[in-house]
Order: C-alpha cells, then sequence, then structure tokens
C-alpha cells in the first residue's frame, strides 16, 4: 500500500528541471564558462541531475521509478541523490581532490537555492525583458505572457480576448490577427505567423 | 461563441453510454440497487439486485458522527481490492497509519488476503497536509498521479466535508470539481460527508445538505437512534438503551433501488452488517 502525502505535480516536473539545470549553469560560473574551460561535456549530466533532484522532491518517486522513468541506472540515481554539495564546491574551486557526483552536488545546490528563492529569477528575467526590448522582439514577450494557459490550437477570438489593445510597431494587434490563418497550433507558430504579420 | 462539442445527436451517444453492472462492497446494500430488464419469454419486466454500487456511480455516504461511513467506506475499498480492483482512497480525517491498521483488520476479518489489499490499494493522506486539503488544484493533481499509477477503478474520499470545514460558501464548487474529477477518470466512486446531528435524518440536508446530494449520483444516509421510550422499544423490538443503526438509499440517478429502510449493525470486529428492511422487522408488511 504506497501512501502519498504531500502534493504531486507531475506537470511541473519539466519546468521544476529545467530551472534546477539553469541555476545549476549560473553556480558553474555562466555557459560562457563552461565553454571556456571546455567543460560542455558536463551538461548532459547536468540536465539528468536535474531531472532526478526534480523528480525526487517533487513528484515522490522511488529511486527505482526515477531509474526506469529516465533510462538511468538506479546506482546512478543513488549517486546524484548522495553527492555532498559542500565536498562539489570544494572540488570546483580546486580545493579537494576527491570523487563526487559533480552534477549532483550542483543541482542538488540549485535546487536549494531556487527554493529558498535565491536564484534571482525575478532579476534575470528582467534583463531578459531588457536585452528583447534592445532587440525589438519584446513584443514577442508580451504575447507570450498573455497567452499562458491558453489551450492551442487556438482561434482568432480567443487570442484578441488576451491582447486586446496591444500594439506592435504601431500597428494594432485586432488588425495583425485579422491578417493571420486559423487555427493557430502552437505558440510558436503564433509568434512565426506575427513576426511574418509585421514585416511589411 | 457556440460549444459544438458538446452537443450531440441523441445516437452518437450510443458506443459512450457506460455499462450498467454493479460495484461489490461486500454488504447487502448491493442487493438494495437494481436492475430492470425486459424477459421476452415472459413478456415482463424482471427486476433484479445490481449486485452492487452502480458502475461510475459518484455515491454520498452522509450520517452524523458514528453511524458507521466510515466502516461502510473502509469495508468497500477492502472488498475491492483484494478482489484485484484497484482503489485509491483519500483520508481526510485519520492519519494514513491509522487507516492501515483499520484495513488490515477488516481483511482478516472478511478473511480477505491483505497482500492483495496492499497491491492493489494507494492511500492519499491529506490529513497531514493543508495543502491537500486546502487547494483543490493540488489534490486533483495528485489524485490524478494516484490514479494513473495504479489504474485504479474506485475511489474513496472519507470525507469531503473536510475539504471545506472552514470554508462552506465553497462546498459546491468543491463537490462539483470533484464530482467532474471522478467522472472524467472513470472511477466509481464513494464520498463521505458529514451530517450535523440538529439535522432531522428524513430531511434533504439530511443527504449532506445542497452542497452534496444535488450534484452526486446519489446518497446513501446512515442514522442510529437510542431506544429511550417504550414506545421506540416496542417498535424496534429492542430495549430501552439499545442503539438501532438504520441505512437508506435517499435517490440513485443512476438505476432503481430499494426505498426501504433497512436495520443494520455493526460488528465487534467493525463490520457493516444490514439485518434487512426496518418494515419487516418492526412487523409491516
Amino acid at each position: 500500500m504506497e501512501v502519498i502525502g504531500k502534493p504531486v505535480n507531475e506537470r511541473n516536473i519539466d519546468a521544476v528541471a529545467e530551472r534546477i539545470f539553469h541555476e545549476s549553469i549560473r553556480i558553474l560560473g555562466g555557459l560562457k564558462n563552461l565553454v571556456e574551460y571546455r567543460n560542455l561535456t558536463w551538461l548532459p549530466s547536468l540536465a539528468e541531475a536535474a531531472y532526478v533532484i526534480a523528480l525526487k522532491n517533487e513528484s515522490i518517486k522511488t529511486n527505482r521509478e526515477i531509474a526506469e522513468y529516465l533510462g538511468i541506472t538506479e546506482q546512478t540515481v543513488k549517486n546524484i541523490l548522495s553527492a555532498d554539495e559542500n565536498r562539489v564546491m570544494e572540488y570546483l574551486k580546486g580545493e579537494s581532490r576527491e570523487k563526487e557526483h559533480v552534477a549532483g552536488g550542483i543541482a542538488k545546490l540549485a535546487y536549494r537555492a531556487i527554493k529558498e528563492h535565491r536564484d534571482n529569477l525575478d532579476e534575470r528575467m528582467e534583463i531578459m525583458e531588457e536585452s528583447a526590448r534592445s532587440l525589438g522582439v519584446d513584443w514577442a514577450v508580451h504575447v507570450l505572457s498573455n497567452i499562458k494557459g491558453l489551450n492551442f490550437p487556438v482561434e482568432k477570438e480567443d487570442l484578441l480576448e488576451r491582447l486586446k489593445g496591444y500594439q506592435i510597431r504601431g500597428k494594432p494587434i485586432e488588425d495583425i490577427l485579422d491578417s493571420l490563418e486559423y487555427p493557430i497550433k502552437s505558440p510558436a507558430e503564433l509568434l512565426h505567423a506575427i513576426r511574418e504579420a509585421i514585416k511589411d | 461563441m457556440a460549444m459544438e462539442e458538446y452537443v450531440y445527436e441523441l445516437r452518437d451517444l450510443k458506443n459512450k453510454a457506460p455499462k450498467i453492472f454493479g460495484i461489490p462492497t461486500g454488504t447487502k446494500l448491493d442487493e438494495m440497487f437494481y436492475t430492470v430488464n425486459y424477459d421476452e419469454k415472459q413478456d415482463r419486466f424482471i427486476k433484479k439486485p445490481l449486485g452492487g454500487i452502480p458502475h461510475l456511480a459518484v455515491m454520498n455516504i452522509t450520517g452524523i458522527p458514528d453511524t458507521g461511513k466510515s466502516l461502510l467506506v473502509e469495508q468497500f475499498a477492502v472488498y475491492q481490492a483484494a478482489r484485484n480492483y484497484p482503489v485509491l482512497f483519500v483520508t481526510v480525517e485519520s492519519p494514513a497509519n491509522f487507516l492501515y491498521t483499520a484495513l488490515k483488520q477488516k481483511a482478516q476479518v472478511l478473511g480477505l488476503d491483505f497482500e492483495k489489499v496492499e497491491e492493489n490499494m494507494i492511500v492519499i493522506d491529506a490529513s497531514q497536509n493543508a495543502e491537500l486539503r486546502e487547494d483543490m488544484s493540488s489534490l486533483l493533481d495528485t489524485m490524478a498521479y494516484a490514479i494513473k499509477k495504479k489504474n485504479t477503478k474506485n475511489v474513496v474520499i472519507d470525507s469531503v466535508t473536510g475539504l471545506y470545514e472552514h470554508r462552506e460558501v465553497l462546498a459546491r464548487q468543491i463537490v462539483r470539481q470533484l464530482f467532474n474529477f471522478l467522472k472524467k477518470w472513470n472511477q466509481t466512486a464513494l464520498l463521505v460527508s458529514q451530517k450535523r446531528s440538529s439535522q432531522s435524518s428524513e430531511t434533504a440536508e439530511a443527504a449532506g445538505g445542497l452542497a452534496v446530494a444535488h450534484i452526486v449520483d446519489g446518497t446513501i444516509v446512515m442514522d442510529k437512534e437510542i431506544i429511550n421510550s417504550k414506545w421506540s422499544a416496542s417498535l424496534y423490538r429492542r430495549n430501552i438503551g439499545e442503539v438501532v443503526r438504520t441505512i437508506r438509499i435517499d435517490g440513485c440517478r443512476l438505476v432503481p433501488h430499494s426505498s426501504d429502510t433497512y436495520i443494520f449493525e455493526i460488528t465487534d470486529t467493525g463490520l457493516i452488517d444490514i439485518k434487512g428492511p426496518l418494515s419487516k422487522i418492526t412487523g409491516g408488511d
């Protein structure tokens, strides 16, 4: 008889794993740092570790279930989960030569940072929005944040309801949406269609 | 905007209509639901016991405290799990370890294989987690996970009242969400709901109040009365000071059912033992 004692939300696992992955890269000094030090081979292990940590903490799966779910061995799951975060940091700084599951330790540190709201997500979102604005694609951020939760494929009416009154490069969204073909299958297709429509 | 997907020609529903059969509870409640079939040879409709609560029904089990609601749903859960039909048990009142003891004891008394019960039962312990009790989307996500994981056919929630005890204005909304969810996942379900002792057993409130009874497929009302007058002692053929327990089906929209009130007992080993219609026991026809 299995007992579930806390909420399970499988839909969030991908999002949590992605967030752990991004935070892990930040802890490692950013993607550029990894490129410079030719450490890009770490990334698959890091992705794997991010999923293991997300599944263990957010979906109450056993080690064996996690291993089956990800197609890895149960021993790898154990190594990731038992990695000592502090020793991993010492190893990265060159203060220790003791072998630990580095990706597991980093992913655990990243998960802790996320849970303690130390991953500065809001600040980074602001920087991303800033960059999008300077590149002239801030409309894409606006469209995506306003259609959040909308079920695709969508019709014009659903999009109008969410985007009413917005203008892209001086063109009213109503006119832009009038020129698109429906139904639109995905957010990516919508962004592509809008980009084509505002080209002229 | 027209929502064509919700409009059907009657014939479109032919293949979607669920088959009517009984899901046994291991009690005589199974004989209180009927099926009516036309017999060509005899050229008449024949009424037969359904053999359980209707398949895919969401039933409300209600009554004042200590009327045996939890015992009934535990008995149902153990009986179904032992027959290899996986059960999701959402415990809102009693912590899971206490539930485990109760279910183990029931299996022993009923002579069922507890290993099978363990294998076929998944429990959500909402009694220890406020988020599961107070955030419906968390509870429904967790239930969906458990249903998928064990491929459950039956759901027991003891009790739904615990999900809205401090916010009764939301009761209808919560029960409606649960009802729609259970239908979507094709589960046969028993929802326990509490009735206040001030609500008389023959009123609509006895069926869990307007919140629950009008949404679910049917209601089973459990009640108890202490014999405290010569009149009731003679009516029930019991001694003064004894407790008389009754059970009745207060409506079911899926199949016909007995409209009698039945007498039942809770055995020393914690089982529900339905004896027969009150009318027969008290000397009626």
